[in-house]
């Protein structure tokens, strides 16, 4: 969300942060509220992931890396990894060409214009649990709407999520429409700090339309690119509401993400231990993919 | 900035809003009030929420001093309940809803020196006492079905549910149903695939069978056979399009509308399918087997409450579970099921028909749920994936079973 | 640009606004009829039926629950600002390895499903005696919202630089002057950034929500909602009322706060 492409001088960072540890105090509430209610709960797990515990009794056992060994040879749990990054990279990649191609359309001026964008923006302030209730109406078999419509121009009845690559591509679809607005918003936000000049200067130029937007809008809108992708990975790889309601990870298993596949292993299967194995390796992938993400956005501000 | 300030100013207030609030409910139980928190599991508008409502003021009327903290639940009830029974803080008393013996007895006050505790239904007692013969919930209703059907959709193909006797009867059937609009089985994958299997299996085992799962075998010939049977259903497409999808509100709504002829599931449905269309003509009948042993109805624990063995006030708690117990006719009345006392009165309405074929002519044996029985505590999850592996052809019926044997067996490991 | 092409994305934008009216006119005519009335969802009721709104009320007591939203939002969504905006000042100023660290450990944060930390939490929680109170529930709120906003923070104050507060130094200011007068005020346009994406986040949270509030005297909006589905029965027409009750204030303040949020940004770019 940042605009300013200014990058301060080494010098200058420097001197500024010389004056002492002291400035470190600001975190310390921050780092008290993170150790205390998630660092805390998220070690306990780890600790649980040794257990073959049911997830409620008083009773569990110590099992060594029974969990962890398990986890390597489970082909479910392959299966939720790869649907888990197609979600992520899927919703992320559609809401960024809808987002930016809505945020395009309505910078311009346009009758009905903040109507639009408070339409476009609406299924956000749904919560998803919701969103994809409403969904799930309109894909029923017999009484939903997807299959009045169909019926009604003389087609078939769809069962649209019994088979597992139609069900992830819905799945996927119905993230992307509810947060392509967030999108939208940061892509809209870059846009209008776009001083009005650097076209002009452009279109002096001679740089036609395409040129314009490949060589001052795309450079210009980096900050907005940084956001709006961390953001959309972040929901996408997160995904669990959606996929409970629309198909609770079924057919079979073919549509569980690591997120789902972990509630239902801790609380139908009752292996909260290995739920907790699950979670420890879904953490690890997700400083991986912190460590990158924090080097890519490191980088791009000296480009930007 | 502006919206800065406003939301300052609101936070502000709410946070003296919260002192005042919280303030105001500690001073609460000052004078001897006792406060019971009840978790019923019920949805807030459910039926049986309704009549408890009632109840819970009548007994708080006549019981000055102790409040009933009614509590609904929404889908995420089981894991509410587990996670509170990680954290060590169970509600006085909660709905057990199937489980008061696997499940949750380790939690539960032993009851069976309760007024109500010697006029449980015998089907019941079985399953819900211990050997130590303790019991540990009062079941307000029993849950009997078999196999569900719609008598319109029968009827309209020609079709006496009375004379399926056996599996070849039923594909004749199934057979003669199945059409465009209608599916002979309207199965929902994604709550019920596993109803299904636990239903169907009781008829593949015979007495060896299961004395052989009590004792840790799994036996696979016998689970595989189920299986073969659904697979079959499936082969010949029987089984609804939306099977993958369906959830168990999809089901009821097709029962209710004739869009399904016959449905494996718990004794809800018919109460769900009415709640569509009051006019629904809805029955059930026994199950056919493969080992030559009668026909069978399954039923079990439906509505039951316990009373946590961590609860300050035991004997409150126990009163209103007593209360409940004398009510139990209207209880069970609400749900559409039989009681679970034989001091209540039977009220079914529409399935009075059913229960009087079966029950008081036929008399055919109601065998409890097969993995409350001989399947260990846990295993419902994989009795369910594994059934809708077959169905949706993912799997073979011999990988299924060799799945469920896996299962099977590492959680007998896990409760030894 | 070309007549053609302004038809265009005219069309476009209507289909893309059709898609989007869709579900909440499935949830509009589902909330109007009974559950007794099978008709398509796609037709209108033919009698207006206000059941549900009145079972969302009663039952549901969605008024309760949106007050209780209102006030856990409003306050995380304050502290989240003001520790986030706290803690991403020496993180992005002060580039030292153990600042590298931490700030390393915050950003995984943003990515851990609330599952996972679900039932120690709840442990704690509980005894603390913190389960169906507010203060309970804020206090979650915040921690799992807050490693977001020292991102979106932190990444702002990279880009801003650090010659003002230079400036205020040699003035003899001292640290919280020179944040208070210095650094927030050009924090603004991160800031609506931040309360539009955490207050809706909280809002809508359900995954923890569901389990630390089941009292409906502080039952939020969405354990509210999903309690009209239970192992039991269902009742979509009632959720869905209630569901269309409590868009109307988060659709009020979206509307309110977007113009800050525009401004904001602008504001933010001729700086």
């Amino acid at each position: 969300m940042t605009t300013a492409p200014l990058k301060p001088s080494r010098g200058l960072r420097r001197s500024a942060t010389r004056g002492g540890g002291y400035v470190n105090l600001l975190y310390l509430p921050a780092l008290v509220l993170f150790a205390v209610f998630m660092i805390y709960p998220l070690i306990s797990g780890i600790g649980l992931a040794f257990t073959n515990w049911n997830g409620y009794s008083e009773a569990r056992s110590f099992v060594g890396f029974d969990n962890f060994a398990r986890l390597f040879s489970d082909p479910v749990f392959a299966t939720a990894v790869r649907n888990t990054f197609i979600f992520g990279i899927g919703c992320t990649i559609i809401q960024q060409v809808f987002g930016l191609g809505l945020a395009i359309a309505l910078d311009k001026p346009l009758r009905g214009r903040s109507t639009v964008r408070a339409i476009v923006y609406l299924p956000v302030l749904v919560s998803p649990i919701i969103m994809g209730t409403m969904y799930y109406l309109l894909l029923q078999y017999n009484d939903g709407a997807f299959n009045d419509v169909v019926v009604a121009f003389g087609g078939e009845r769809m069962a649209w999520l019994a088979d597992s690559s139609m069900a992830i591509a819905i799945i996927v679809a119905v993230n992307s429409l509810q947060f392509m607005g967030i999108s939208m918003i940061i892509y809209l936000a870059g846009l209008q700090s776009i001083p009005e000049m650097y076209y002009d200067a452009a279109s002096l130029d001679g740089a036609t339309t395409w040129q314009q937007f490949r060589y001052v809008t795309v450079p210009l809108l980096q900050p907005a690119f940084a956001t709006s992708i961390v953001l959309n990975l972040i929901g996408g790889l997160k995904l669990f509401d959606v996929i409970k309601i629309l198909t609770n990870g079924g057919p079979g298993y073919s549509t569980q993400s690591v997120s789902t596949l972990i509630s239902t292993t801790y609380f139908d299967s009752q292996s909260a231990g290995y739920a907790s194995a699950m979670g420890v390796a879904l953490f690890a992938i997700i400083i991986v993919i912190t460590i990158i993400m924090n080097k890519v956005l490191g980088s791009r501000k000296v480009e930007a | 900035m502006k919206s800065i300030k406003a939301i300052s100013a609101v936070a502000l207030v709410a946070t003296l809003t919260l002192a005042g609030c919280s303030s105001g409910a500690n001073g609460g139980d000052a004078g001897g009030d006792v406060t019971i928190e009840f978790q019923t599991g019920f949805a807030v508008d459910d039926g049986e929420m309704t009549l408890m409502k009632e109840l819970v003021s009548e007994f708080e009327a006549s019981n000055q001093g102790v409040t009933i903290d009614l509590i609904a639940a929404g889908t995420d009830y089981e894991s509410d309940m587990k996670v509170r029974l990680a954290a060590g803080t169970a509600p006085d008393i909660w709905n057990t809803h199937g489980w008061s013996l696997l499940r949750y007895s380790e939690f539960l006050l032993p009851l069976e020196d309760q007024p109500w505790a010697d006029d449980v239904i015998d089907s019941l007692d079985e399953t819900m006492r211990n050997d130590a013969g303790e019991i540990f919930a009062l079941p307000t209703n029993i849950d009997i079905s078999g196999l569900i059907y719609n008598a319109d959709v029968l009827e309209a193909a020609g079709v006496d549910p009375y004379g399926i006797e056996s599996w070849d009867d039923f594909d004749d059937a199934a057979d003669a149903v199945n059409s465009d609009t209608v599916s002979p089985i309207y199965q929902g994958g994604k709550p019920l695939a596993g109803a299904l299997a636990d239903r169907v299996v009781s008829g593949t085992f015979d007495d060896d069978d299961l004395a052989e799962m009590l004792d840790g075998s799994f036996v696979t010939p016998a689970y595989e056979e189920m299986l073969d049977l659904v697979q079959d259903w499936g082969d010949s497409g029987y089984f609804n399009p939306d099977y993958s999808s369906a959830s168990r509100d999809d089901m009821a709504k097709a029962l209710a509308q004739g869009q399904a002829a016959f449905m494996y599931g718990p004794s809800l449905l018919f109460d769900n399918a009415w709640s569509f269309n009051p006019d629904a003509n809805l029955g059930f009948m026994p199950i056919p087997t493969t080992t030559g042993a009668p026909r069978y109805l399954v039923g079990g624990e439906r509505t039951a409450f316990g009373i946590s063995n961590k609860t300050e006030n035991p004997d409150e708690a126990k009163a209103f579970i007593a209360f409940l117990a004398e009510n139990d006719t209207a209880l069970a009345a609400a749900s559409t099921s039989p009681p679970g006392l034989t001091t209540a009165t039977m009220e079914l309405g529409k399935l009075q028909p059913s229960f009087e074929k079966w029950m008081t002519e036929e008399e055919v044996p109601v065998l409890p749920y097969f993995d409350r029985v001989y399947l260990p505590n846990g295993s419902w999850e994989s009795m369910q994936v594994t059934t809708d592996v077959v169905i949706t052809g993912q799997g073979t019926p011999a990988q299924a079973t060799e799945q469920m044997k896996s299962t099977y067996d590492s959680l007998r490991g896990q409760s030894e | 640009m070309s007549r053609l092409s302004k038809v265009l994305i005219g069309i476009g934008l209507a289909v893309v606004c059709f898609v989007q009216l869709l579900p909440f006119y499935v949830a509009l005519t589902t909330s109007l009829k009974p559950k007794t009335d099978l008709s398509s969802q796609l037709a209108l009721p033919g009698e207006i039926f206000f059941g549900n709104f009145a079972s969302a009320l009663d039952d549901g007591n969605i008024l309760r629950a949106i007050v209780n939203s209102i006030i856990v939002t409003a306050v995380s969504t304050f502290f989240v600002c003001v520790l986030g905006a706290l803690a991403a000042y020496p993180l992005a100023r002060r580039g030292t390895w153990v600042n590298k660290v931490i700030m390393l450990v915050i950003l995984s944060m943003i990515m851990v499903p609330p599952l996972s930390i679900l039932v120690p939490l709840y442990t704690m929680l509980s005894k603390m005696g913190g389960v169906n109170t507010y203060w309970g529930i804020i206090l979650v709120m915040i921690a799992t919202h807050l490693s977001l906003s020292v991102f979106l923070y932190a990444a702002f104050l990279r880009t801003i630089p650090s010659s003002l507060e230079e400036a205020a130094k040699l003035d003899g200011a001292n640290l919280l002057q020179t944040l208070f007068y210095i650094v927030f005020p050009l924090l603004k346009p991160v800031t609506a950034t931040v309360i539009i994406l955490t207050g809706i986040a909280t809002w809508n949270e359900y995954a923890l929500s569901s389990f630390i509030l089941t009292k409906p005297d502080v039952q939020t909006i969405a354990p509210a909602i999903a309690s009209f589905f239970s192992l039991q029965s269902s009742n979509l027409g009632a959720a869905a009322a209630a569901a269309l009750l409590a868009l109307a204030p988060v659709l009020i303040a979206y509307l309110f706060l977007q113009q800050y949020f525009m401004k904001g940004m602008v504001a933010g770019a001729e700086k």
